[in-house]
């Protein structure tokens, strides 16, 4: 049955091809224009650590201003400083734990023509890579000792070995990082989540860092961050001078993160921080009441409004743009169903039931939503190149459509289809049949 | 004369479909209302005057490869190299490139010793050169001039004595009189800054940051692990420039690792995201005017066709042309005036959610008197086109198959 309908469908679609077109056109623009800014928002809220999110915190703690909250979604420094963040990693109550921040250097490779580059780079605890789950394609993180002191070694993202080395194991080997040798101990595989949801700050969708260097090298070579640092108050500690009064400073500039398997872990480490922080305020430091936060990937995301207010105006103007497109179909099918209302009248004095109309009709305007589907598919491919090529390179990774958002895309198109048919089929199924067969 | 009554009663009988018009109108009123504010909020976001001769702006970065790096040395080597190039006008250092989105910003207070009550502004740390390369207007003052500079190392800690602010930070600090002259202190310290020039207009590194156009110039060169310098070219010789910087300081100096890049990029990479609520936004109102267009074209067309009949009797009867054009024409009005009403109680309602739920801006009165004009005017031109058909229906349809 369901396949004469088809054929009835396609026959009486053939039957008014302007009007068909109009519908089609309708439906499309409207599935096309919603799809492509919900696709956006859709991988712009991708959580890349969705499998760990139950395990793992961002870390934040009120050092703030007294006199004024720290302009933050919920009034905690995203950062820490680099005191802070130092005293938390002593603690072994986290499974893993990561302090780190974003910087630069050059490299270059001895006694080769290479012409040197600037590389961007993470300042990291060795835990930063089972945490993350960043796969190594060679060797592995660096020693624990390298944390606190300073040990030359570096980690390659497989980019930056492909560059250098040509994609060889290249553990074992030197690069020079601002003319010092750093020994290479591990290559990662590509991996390079978006939004980057380690270090949100700045730009959520930039790429990952090409290199990764210990967090013990701070004094040696005077590292400052590349993201942001923030300060509140130029007081440092008694006799801090040169680049020891700014790291022991009151600037926030130090991402923090830990593991905690258990519901007991989280427990006692939010008593370490407690803690912590009550021991600080002996020393005259946090004065702001105690406060500090513990958030799972999922929130951190939603704190750091990496989906900002933009793009979710964007998804309701494209919904209700879809909305509208629907409304418009109501109207053509309402038209072209009352305008066949005779056909509908014989079929139904020659016996078929108001339900048999009811669905034929229904299944007419779904081969309206496949079509306009489809074709959806196409204008929203479109309008994500065009918002790559506004963006200027800087949404490559997340302006694409997999293959469940085109299967969402018809999805929607036909939801959207029979929403718009319920209301003319309904009517057609209840029309009269003896009006028209007097007349014809 | 308009056949109201009549008019009514047809439309009551069609009333769903007259209802799907309206109801499209309005619903396309409520959004493009909504859309054009942000639009044009956006609009004027981007075209705000960056004080800046833009269009020939160079900007180079620079890290060298040696830890160990006479900076200081190099900066007055890269500076004296580039002024004497051909086609540049100036050159200057700079620890943040304007309009790029990264840089720094400090505290200001008017007393000493403040905690509280501060004025936010961006800050450079530039060279006597800065001004004259970024074509900036001085209007109070003066720049700096060599003797004026100072260089200090990354950990120094050192007050600089004076600054160029900007007029509106000039403002903010010492409203309705000129602030040529007078003192600030940098954070809770006693350190006076004097104020010895104000320039008109100047972005700073962050247009979309709330307190954009506060900004502090400092005669400082801060020595680091990088800098930035900035090249303003002879009007259309950029491109040519533009070419030559990276080889000119690599052959001076190639122990680093150079990167340039022009200002217009930056000012546009920086408005990004307004662009695309600007460009999808607009669309998006297009084609819903568009779309909306054609769904009453269609029913027009439809209604004409259902009634060709009494269309025949009325012209048989001896009414005009005239008379049945118009006749659709009032009924589209209706119909369209209904619909936008409707669209007008929705608009407003929408831009409240807008305005505390996603912080965008107010929608003003004209703006949507504006919108309801031009979907008037749009589905009245729709209609146009059925309703002359209509009209050259023949009084014989009348007599045809009755």
């Amino acid at each position: 049955m369901i396949g004469y309908y088809i054929s009835l469908a396609i026959r009486s679609l053939r039957g008014t091809p302007i009007l068909s077109a109009l519908m089609i056109a309708a439906i499309a623009v409207g599935v096309g224009a919603s799809m492509t800014v919900l696709t956006l928002n859709y991988m712009m809220s991708q959580n890349a650590l969705e499998h760990k999110d139950k395990v793992l915190y961002a870390v934040q703690l009120d050092s703030w201003d007294p006199n004024q909250a720290a302009d933050t979604a919920n009034e905690i420094p995203w950062q820490l400083t680099y005191p802070d963040a130092v005293a938390l990693l002593r603690s072994d109550i986290p499974t893993r734990q990561v302090a780190m921040h974003r910087f630069g250097f050059t490299v270059n490779l001895d006694e080769s023509d290479m012409r040197p580059f600037t590389a961007n780079t993470r300042v990291t605890t060795r835990d930063f890579f089972s945490l993350f789950d960043v796969p190594f394609e060679y060797g592995g993180t660096w020693n624990k000792e390298a944390d606190s002191a300073a040990v030359q070694s570096v980690v390659l993202s497989k980019e930056t070995n492909e560059k250098l080395f040509g994609g060889e194991n290249s553990v074992g080997k030197v690069v020079q990082l601002n003319g010092e040798p750093f020994t290479v101990v591990g290559v990662l595989k590509h991996w390079n989540p978006s939004p980057k949801i380690y270090d949100l700050n700045n730009n959520p969708f930039a790429d990952s860092e090409e290199l990764y260097i210990p967090f013990g090298l701070h004094r040696k070579y005077e590292i400052y961050s590349w993201g942001n640092t923030n300060g509140w108050t130029s007081s440092a500690p008694e006799g801090a001078e040169g680049y020891e009064r700014f790291l022991l400073g009151e600037h926030v500039w130090i991402q923090f993160w830990v593991e905690l398997d258990s519901a007991e872990q989280k427990e006692a480490y939010e008593q370490f921080l407690t803690g912590y922080i009550r021991e600080q305020k002996e020393q005259g430091r946090f004065e702001r009441p105690l406060k500090f936060a513990l958030s799972h990937p999922s929130e951190w995301l939603v704190l750091n409004e990496v989906l900002g207010n933009d793009n979710r105006v964007l998804g309701w103007a494209s919904l209700a743009f879809l909305l509208v497109c629907v409304v418009n179909a109501v109207a053509l099918l309402l038209a072209k169903f009352l305008r066949k209302a005779p056909e509908a009248g014989v079929r139904r004095a020659l016996g078929a039931s108001r339900n048999a109309i009811f669905t034929q009709h229904l299944i007419e305007s779904s081969c309206i939503g496949v079509l306009g589907g489809l074709l959806g598919i196409i204008l929203a491919l479109a309008g994500l190149t065009g918002i790559r090529a506004l963006a200027m390179g800087q949404v490559d990774q997340i302006a694409t459509m997999n293959w469940e958002m085109m299967l969402a895309a018809v999805g929607l198109a036909i939801f959207a289809s029979i929403l718009a048919g319920l209301y003319p089929a309904w009517r057609i199924s209840r029309t009269n049949p003896s009006v028209y067969l007097k007349t014809q | 004369m308009f056949e109201l009554k009549p008019m009514l009663s047809a439309l009551w009988r069609n009333k769903v479909s007259a209802l799907l018009i309206a109801l499209q109108l309005a619903l396309t009123l409520a959004i493009v209302s909504n859309a054009s504010v942000i639009v044009k909020d956006r609009m004027e976001q981007v075209a705000r005057p960056t004080g800046m001769d833009v269009e020939n702006i160079i900007a180079a970065t620079y890290m060298p490869i040696p830890t160990e790096y006479d900076m200081a040395g190099a900066v007055v080597a890269d500076l004296d190299l580039l002024r004497s190039t051909p086609g540049v006008v100036d050159a200057s250092v700079t620890n943040q490139i304007p309009l790029s989105g990264s840089g720094s910003a400090g505290t200001y207070f008017t007393e000493p010793n403040q905690e509280i009550g501060g004025e936010n502004a961006n800050y450079y740390q530039v060279d006597s050169h800065f001004i004259n390369t970024l074509g900036l207007n001085l209007i109070e003052g003066r720049s700096f001039v060599p003797a004026d500079e100072h260089v200090i190392g990354p950990n120094d800690q050192y007050h600089s004595k004076m600054a160029v602010v900007s007029k509106q930070f000039a403002e903010k600090l010492y409203p309705g009189e000129s602030a040529i002259g007078k003192f600030f202190y940098s954070g809770a310290n006693d350190n006076p800054v004097e104020i010895i020039g104000v320039v008109e207009q100047h972005l700073g590194a962050w247009p979309g940051w709330s307190r954009a156009g506060n900004v502090v110039f400092f005669p400082l060169l801060v020595t680091g692990n990088h800098k930035r310098y900035l090249i303003r070219t002879e009007p259309g010789q950029r491109d040519e420039v533009f070419k030559k910087v990276e080889d000119l300081l690599n052959e001076r100096d190639p122990q680093r690792v150079v990167h340039v890049e022009t200002l217009s990029e930056n000012v546009q990479r920086t408005y990004i995201s307004d662009n695309i609520m600007i460009k999808v936004l607009s669309l998006v109102m297009a084609l819903l005017t568009f779309i909306v267009a054609l769904g009453i074209i269609g029913l027009t067309i439809f209604w004409i066709n259902q009634r060709t009949k009494q269309i025949g009797i009325r012209r048989a009867l001896g009414a005009t042309r005239a008379n049945i054009s118009r006749y659709f024409l009032v009924e589209n009005a209706l119909i369209a005036g209904t619909g936008l009403g409707l669209g007008t109680a929705g608009a407003l309602i929408i831009n409240q959610l807008m305005v505390s739920e996603f912080s965008q801006p107010a929608l003003t009165l004209p703006l949507l008197a504006v919108c309801a004009i031009v979907l008037l005017l749009v589905s009245i031109a729709a209609a146009l086109m059925p309703a002359m058909r209509a009209a050259n229906i023949s009084p014989a349809m009348a007599t045809r198959s009755v």
